[in-house]
């Protein structure tokens, strides 16, 4: 299998009163094409940091990384742009919709961005936001959809362009059980490589690999197989300090 | 804490959070309230030197003046019957002394190498009870002939004592210069004006000049009676309507209130434009305020939460900017005290220095109600919307999302206009108000471009023209006039664009802020920076176009009003049209690229992580 990501070093330190905050500190990660992993590990360790990294959407104070074969941490603001809008796909917790678009329109923004026809943009998005259950939803503004079906849209959203990789910052954080539920489906049909930062050991134990962080590293790595409980998670967790 | 107490205290803690923009609206306001208030000490600032005049010279308080064309015979009945109606009135009840009737001559007097209209006004030496002329230079009529020379007249000759004038193509030596309120001063006032004694009044007969009629003027017991005085005795200049004889009585009030007409346009026209300012400013107040609201909209849900009233919160926000308003007022008063002597002595009607009038209570009070109302307006509709938000959602901030996909941006989707100009046309609609209120300050500074094109293509006309036989001096001093006014019109129209590019710039800050998340989303799904800053500039254009398409009519709609009179007709090219149309939106893109590039600059990860 090829890498999709490869991180080596990945170093992001914010500034404070007293000594840095070592957010991401050293990071070596490979995920390789078509793999789930998620990331799990307590407030503040700097999960959503290390995924904001590998999307381009802060810049690292040191390290390399590279996205889909090609050497990304040097690239300018726009640059990155045109990277992401081809090769990454983004789902937030807030779902992160924009307001004055509609769904299908929010779906098929990528899409018009790469440059597709206006036409081929919205056909694409019907039958993703159909195949994610809220096809009759298309035309209505994100205000007016319940939070499972804004998620839904998010992730139409991220995978319209078909991306090498999708990242998902705690995408099931503002979901009922039920939404999580539907959601948990659709992201194992994701074809793309996924990466999840999670609380929710439910949410981490769909994936293939579990990563666990504590204080901006990587301090554990797990396999995870069809025979991993949440249960066992749990307890994997607790040993390591983290929380749920 | 009584609520008073409490609104004075969030009021200070604002200002002093926020002195940018406690800043920003009190210069805006201080514009607003400067301009009115050199307005307030322009006007009547020749009312003084007038009554000093009037009192040095025992100046009348009732004038009973008869004119004929001097190139048509008369009635010369009609006019030796009004003299003895004249002579009726020295004897009327409440009459103390009178002047006169002196009569008059038209001629002509060569200034400039031309040839004014003159009115010779015939006294013997005097002195006289009403109206003796009070002598600036040299001496006044007697033995030996000469003229003596009215101030304006005497100025625009630069003649004095001992110098020649040229009256019907003769020269006459001039035995001095003086003033008088009885005459407005010369070359606005026309014709100029002479006085000689009998004698040389017959030797100007001899050189061609002819009887325009005679004025007598009387001093009453009571000057403030002399309203009721001329409506008691006005059936004395009652003539046939078939003559061309003309005679009226005058009050000095009614008199010192023409003497001094390049003042009041002056004056005026700076009112016009304080008033257009001051509503320019009701917007940016308003702006300001509905911006602060929306940025404030978490802490007046705190506040809420804790239990302060939403009254508690309107009166600290009131007493926050009626604080502004009245530094405001201060601030435009004392420039309105500095402003209006050096362009009061512009006059040349002034008999001499101009002095602004004393600061009563009631132009005080107009200004300062005039700054109060702009913040009044300003702050109460968006305050009001403000605090009537429920708790809960003022806890949870963010602008209030669309209800309706725009149906433009849809429109706008199909033609093929490129993505970015379809993302901004989505949000464009978003705060109407806001919008609604950008258009109304840029479309007011448009209008007042165009009418001060109009006004510079109609004095343009206007130098072209050839001078008037008889008053060529007259005319170049009404031309300094209008070319004054063109001044304070195009002074007027770039402190209004001034004020709506702060508008725009203000309304462009509180944009970027309010579509930081929707750009950070754009952004995080590859729209590139400047795909983000097309949006944002695209989503403020709609203001700048609803300006440009009603600023246009209104000021060719102002310009049509303001036409007429000596003013030569004048349009504005089609061109100088289109150029605006262009500019102005040009200029406008550019203000309000600068906060989405800085809004384009910031990291998307603290964006997109808030929530």
């Amino acid at each position: 299998m090829s890498m999709v990501i490869e991180a080596r070093g990945l170093v992001r330190h914010y500034p404070s009163d007293g000594p840095p905050i070592r957010a991401v500190d050293g990071v070596d990660l490979v995920v390789e094409a078509g793999e789930a992993v998620s990331v799990m590990g307590p407030s503040g360790c700097g999960k959503s940091t290390l995924l904001h990294l590998l999307g381009g959407l802060e810049r690292p104070d040191a390290g390399e990384l590279h996205l889909a074969g090609a050497r990304v941490d040097g690239l300018s603001e726009t640059q990155w742009a045109r990277f992401r809008r081809r090769n990454v796909g983004f789902v937030f917790q807030a779902f992160h919709l924009v307001d004055e678009l509609t769904a299908v329109e929010n779906v098929e923004l990528p899409a018009l961005l790469v440059g597709g026809s206006r036409r081929g943009a919205r056909r694409r998005a019907m039958e993703l936001l159909e195949r994610l259950g809220v096809g009759d939803r298309g035309g209505q503004l994100p205000d007016h959809l319940s939070g499972g079906e804004r998620q839904r849209v998010a992730v139409a959203r991220a995978l319209i362009n078909e991306p090498m990789v999708v990242l998902a910052d705690e995408p099931t954080g503002n979901l009922d059980s039920r939404a999580t539920g539907d959601l948990l489906r659709l992201l194992g049909e994701v074809r793309q490589a996924l990466l999840i930062v999670t609380h929710d050991a439910r949410v981490a134990s769909t994936a293939d690999r579990l990563l666990t962080m504590r204080d901006g590293a990587i301090v554990a790595q797990t396999r995870l197989g069809a025979g991993t409980s949440v249960a066992g998670l749990l307890a994997e967790l607790a040993d390591l300090g983290g929380d749920r | 804490m009584r609520s008073p107490a409490l609104a004075a205290r969030l009021a200070g803690r604002n200002l002093r959070r926020r002195p940018g923009q406690a800043l920003l609206l009190l210069l805006t306001l201080t514009i607003a309230t400067g301009v009115l208030g050199v307005a307030m000490s322009v006007y009547g600032s020749a009312d003084a030197p007038w009554d000093r005049t009037w009192r040095a010279t025992d100046g009348f308080h009732v004038s009973f003046v008869v004119y004929h064309p001097p190139d048509e015979a008369g009635d010369r009945g009609l006019v030796a019957e009004l003299r003895r109606r004249a002579s009726r009135l020295t004897d009327a009840p409440g009459v103390v002394a009178a002047g006169g009737p002196w009569s008059h001559l038209y001629g002509s007097v060569r200034v400039a190498g031309g040839d004014e209209d003159l009115t010779a006004e015939v006294r013997d030496p005097g002195p006289y009870p009403v109206d003796q002329p009070l002598v600036t230079d040299g001496a006044w009529l007697g033995d030996g002939g000469g003229v003596v020379l009215e101030g304006g007249l005497a100025a625009t000759l630069r003649a004095g004592a001992g110098d020649t004038v040229t009256i019907q193509g003769r020269p006459f030596p001039v035995r001095g210069v003086a003033e008088t309120v009885s005459r407005g001063r010369f070359p606005l006032s026309r014709p100029a004006q002479v006085w000689v004694t009998p004698e040389t009044a017959s030797h100007l007969r001899d050189l061609g000049m002819r009887e325009e009629g005679f004025e007598l003027q009387l001093r009453l017991a009571d000057p403030g009676a002399a309203a009721e005085f001329v409506a008691a005795h006005e059936a004395l200049t009652a003539v046939p309507s078939a003559t061309s004889v003309v005679a009226f009585m005058e009050t000095w009030r009614q008199r010192r209130a023409d003497s001094h007409a390049d003042i009041d346009i002056v004056a005026g026209t700076l009112f016009a434009a304080g008033a257009l300012i001051a509503i320019l400013t009701v917007a940016t107040a308003s702006v300001l305020v509905a911006g602060r609201m929306a940025a404030q909209v978490r802490q007046v849900g705190t506040l809420k939460a804790v239990g302060v009233t939403p009254r508690q919160i309107v009166l600290a926000l009131l007493v926050e900017h009626l604080a502004i308003a009245a530094a405001a007022t201060a601030a435009g008063l004392g420039i309105g005290r500095l402003l209006a002597p050096p362009i009061a002595e512009t006059s040349v009607t002034v008999l001499g220095r101009p002095e602004p009038p004393p600061l009563a209570v009631t132009r005080v009070a107009v200004v300062a109600a005039v700054a109060a109302a702009v913040v009044l307006l300003g702050t109460v509709r968006p305050a009001l919307r403000g605090i009537r938000q429920s708790t809960l959602r003022s806890l949870t901030a963010g602008p209030r999302p669309p209800r309706h996909p725009g149906r433009l941006a849809g429109l706008a989707a199909r033609t093929g206009i490129p993505l970015p100009g379809v993302l901004g046309l989505r949000s464009a609609w978003r705060r109407p108000g806001r919008l609604l209120t950008n258009a109304t300050g840029l479309a007011l500074g448009v209008a007042m471009i165009v009418v001060a094109l109009a006004l510079r293509d109609s004095l343009d006309l206007l130098d072209l023209r050839p001078p008037e036989p008889g008053h060529a001096a007259s005319d170049a001093a009404v031309a300094v006039l209008y070319d004054q006014i063109r001044t304070i019109v195009l002074g007027a129209a770039g402190l209004l664009l001034v004020l709506a590019t702060i508008n725009a710039w203000i309304v462009a800050a509180f944009a970027a802020r309010d579509a930081a998340r929707n750009q950070a989303v754009l952004r995080a799904v590859g729209a590139t920076p400047r795909q983000t800053v097309t949006a944002l500039v695209v989503s403020q254009l709609g203001a700048c176009a609803i300006a440009v398409a009603a600023g246009i009519p209104l000021g060719l709609g102002l310009w049509s009003l303001m036409e007429g009179g000596d003013l030569p007709e004048a349009e504005v090219s089609g061109r100088s049209l289109v150029l605006l149309a262009v500019a102005v939106p040009a200029v406008f893109a550019a203000i309000v690229s600068v906060p989405a590039r800085l809004l384009a600059r910031r990291p998307l990860a603290p964006t997109l992580a808030y929530e």
